[in-house]
């Protein structure tokens, strides 16, 4: 679903529209969609050798900003922008100067997903299994940078599989999806209920109906 | 006659009724002839294939006159320097009112003219070096050369800034052939940098068939940067002979960037222990040019390593050839070489074809090699979108981390600039054809 909503092009939408303030997604490539305010967190981030995350960034926001009607920022300006978001995900200033995701620990590479959030302040942001592979001080720091980042104006879809996510990224709503269909929705108690009883019940209902 | 001996002839006919050649009567006599033994390389020619030798045959040349040199031409050549040493050479000519020489203990200008002056050095290593690699196009060179650049600088004397050597290919009327021989002497301990390049001034084809010879004496450090800058109407051939001894280190960087044929040769031998050869380079070939990187390092010496990183960018219907020879003789123990090249293709009919070649014969050796050919990373792609960043954009971004690894090594900063520059503007969509043109100048 994620792949979808971004753009990936493995992927054929048979039917449907995606209705994104008063756009279809469907109609836009990738590059459109993101800079509509759609941001997908990788759940196995891509390494690009030779292209350090700031030059990276540079390109990503200035593009944004060109859509906005904005001139690019002055090199000293974006410094101090990302320093700021930096600090806000609490990510390694080392890294700065490496090369994007090239030889990150897997903690590594979820925090510089949360950081390039925090840059391009999206609309809506898709965090696909960001919780995968992480240990539990990573997922903390991923945890506080997402709920730092919520304002009133934007989103988050959380995708997951287990509960431990649930516990640092407190969830307004839940949605159950089973074979490609929302089968049920509830508050945050859902997540404590499926965490207590499983899925099983949801599926056998979920079969009777459809 | 057959057609094939009419071609092999055709350069040796220009030169009816020349005379002052670079090499004496006698040994001349001997490299004629074996010239007009030697056959063109082709396909079937082991270092020489995938090579098509036919751009440079399907045009009639005449010899490249001496001409006057346009001083001006400076100004646009963003990486000169002026107070650095130079050799000027218009179509294989010495040209001193245009070379100029700023250091006093160092020995440079035409080879032709040093040969009175240092005559025990030259024919220490000029006279008595017998051909090792004798093609076609190298044997041409022996048998009708008349100049080129001489560079001596001697035991312990080290330079701070670049020596050029500049060759300007400028026709007056019809296809120009020209040939030069340069020699570079590194005295023991010696370190500077030399900037060799290659420049058209006008559009009608060319033909350069150049011969440089390197020496480098114990412990002396050399940095080599090569620059194919002749338009894309002209074809080039260049044999680097690299001769290393004890304790030396050289490194060479070369950027082919224009020409319609291009052919690189390095013949690289170790004589002494613990030195080191370093070789790189870029390749950026668009429409049907042709660039054909041909190495040979031979490890004779005991602990000495040799390294090779090319890396290419091939457009359109360009194609690509990189030979990497290298040979560990039995007693070259403790031998440290690697190879590597890799090649994007842009589109479906670039082609790029990569030959590494290993010869070992001592058992206690690293020899690694590896070579990759490729379309740009689509998973990368499609990240670098999700961001925002538009197809070109991201594309630009990738082929230009491609090449840094490369291009980074440039020592020279104001060289390293220009080669930015130029590789910038092609990624941005300009053709070599503009980008070649000598008027093309980043700070004017």
């Amino acid at each position: 679903m994620a792949s979808v909503l971004a753009g990936r092009d493995l992927f054929k939408v048979t039917g449907g529209k995606v209705d994104f303030k008063g756009k279809n997604l469907l109609n836009l490539n990738p590059e459109e969609r993101s800079r509509e305010g759609i941001f997908l967190a990788f759940q196995y981030p891509v390494e690009i050798p030779g292209v350090s995350i700031t030059n990276f960034m540079r390109a990503a926001v200035d593009e944004q900003r060109k859509h906005k009607g904005l001139d690019p920022m002055k090199a000293s300006e974006f410094l101090r922008y990302m320093k700021e978001k930096k600090a806000l995900v609490e990510l390694d200033a080392k890294l700065e100067g490496r090369a994007v995701n090239e030889g990150f620990s897997g903690g590594e590479k979820k925090k510089n997903e949360v950081f390039q959030m925090a840059m391009l302040e999206p609309d809506l942001a898709i965090l696909d299994e960001t919780d995968s592979g992480l240990d539990i001080d990573a997922l903390k720091v991923v945890a506080n940078g997402v709920n730092k980042l919520k304002t009133k104006d934007n989103a988050t879809i959380v995708i997951t599989h287990y509960q431990r996510l649930l516990d640092y990224i407190v969830p307004d709503i839940i949605h159950v999806l089973y074979n490609g269909r929302i089968v049920k929705t509830g508050g945050r108690e859902l997540a404590l209920d499926l965490e207590k009883y499983g899925y099983d019940e949801i599926k056998k209902e979920a079969d009777k109906q459809f | 006659m057959t057609q094939t001996n009419v071609k092999e002839k055709k350069f040796a006919d220009l030169y009816f009724g020349q005379e002052k050649f670079l090499f004496p009567e006698n040994i001349r006599a001997n490299s004629v002839k074996l010239f007009l033994e030697t056959d063109i390389p082709n396909n079937k020619t082991e270092n020489w294939r995938k090579f098509n030798s036919k751009p440079i045959f399907d045009h009639n040349y005449k010899l490249g006159k001496k001409l006057n040199f346009d001083m001006s031409v400076f100004d646009t050549l963003s990486f000169f320097e002026p107070e650095s040493n130079r050799i000027v050479l218009t179509n294989g000519y010495y040209d001193e009112s245009a070379s100029e020489k700023k250091t006093e203990d160092i020995f440079i200008g035409s080879l032709k003219n040093a040969e009175k002056k240092h005559k025990e050095i030259i024919k220490q290593h000029l006279k008595t070096k017998k051909n090792k690699n004798p093609d076609y196009f190298s044997v041409l060179n022996d048998a009708f050369v008349k100049d080129g650049a001489f560079i001596y600088v001697p035991d312990n004397v080290k330079l701070e800034h670049p020596i050029y050597i500049m060759h300007f290919i400028q026709s007056d009327n019809g296809n120009i052939f020209a040939q030069n021989r340069n020699l570079i002497i590194a005295g023991k301990n010696a370190s500077f940098k030399v900037i060799h390049t290659f420049h058209s001034l006008s559009s009608d084809f060319s033909f350069n068939n150049t011969v440089t010879d390197i020496f480098l004496d114990d412990d002396a450090q050399t940095e080599y940067y090569l620059f194919e800058g002749e338009g894309n109407t002209a074809a080039h051939v260049s044999n680097v002979n690299i001769s290393s001894k004890k304790g030396s280190s050289f490194k060479s960087n070369v950027i082919t960037f224009c020409g319609s044929v291009v052919r690189n040769n390095f013949h690289a031998e170790f004589f002494g222990e613990h030195a080191e050869i370093d070789l790189k380079g870029v390749y950026m070939p668009d429409k049907e040019q042709q660039v054909n990187n041909f190495i040979d390092i031979s490890h004779s010496e005991p602990n000495c390593k040799s390294n090779q990183l090319f890396k290419g960018l091939i457009d359109n219907k360009a194609v690509s050839v990189f030979t990497g020879k290298v040979f560990v003789a039995r007693d070259a123990q403790k031998t440290d070489s690697a190879q590597s090249n890799q090649n994007l293709l842009l589109t479906d009919y670039a082609r790029a074809h990569s030959r590494p070649q290993l010869e070992i014969y001592a058992d206690d050796v690293a020899c690694a090699h590896g070579s990759t050919t490729g379309q740009l990373d689509k998973e990368a792609l499609f990240y670098m979108k999700t961001r925002g960043i538009s197809e070109k954009k991201a594309k630009t971004m990738l082929m230009n981390a491609f090449l840094k690894d490369v291009t980074a090594h440039i020592s020279e900063g104001s060289y390293r600039d220009y080669v930015n520059f130029l590789i910038n503007n092609r990624l941005k969509g300009q053709h070599p054809e503009s980008l070649c043109n000598v008027k093309v100048c980043p700070s004017c």
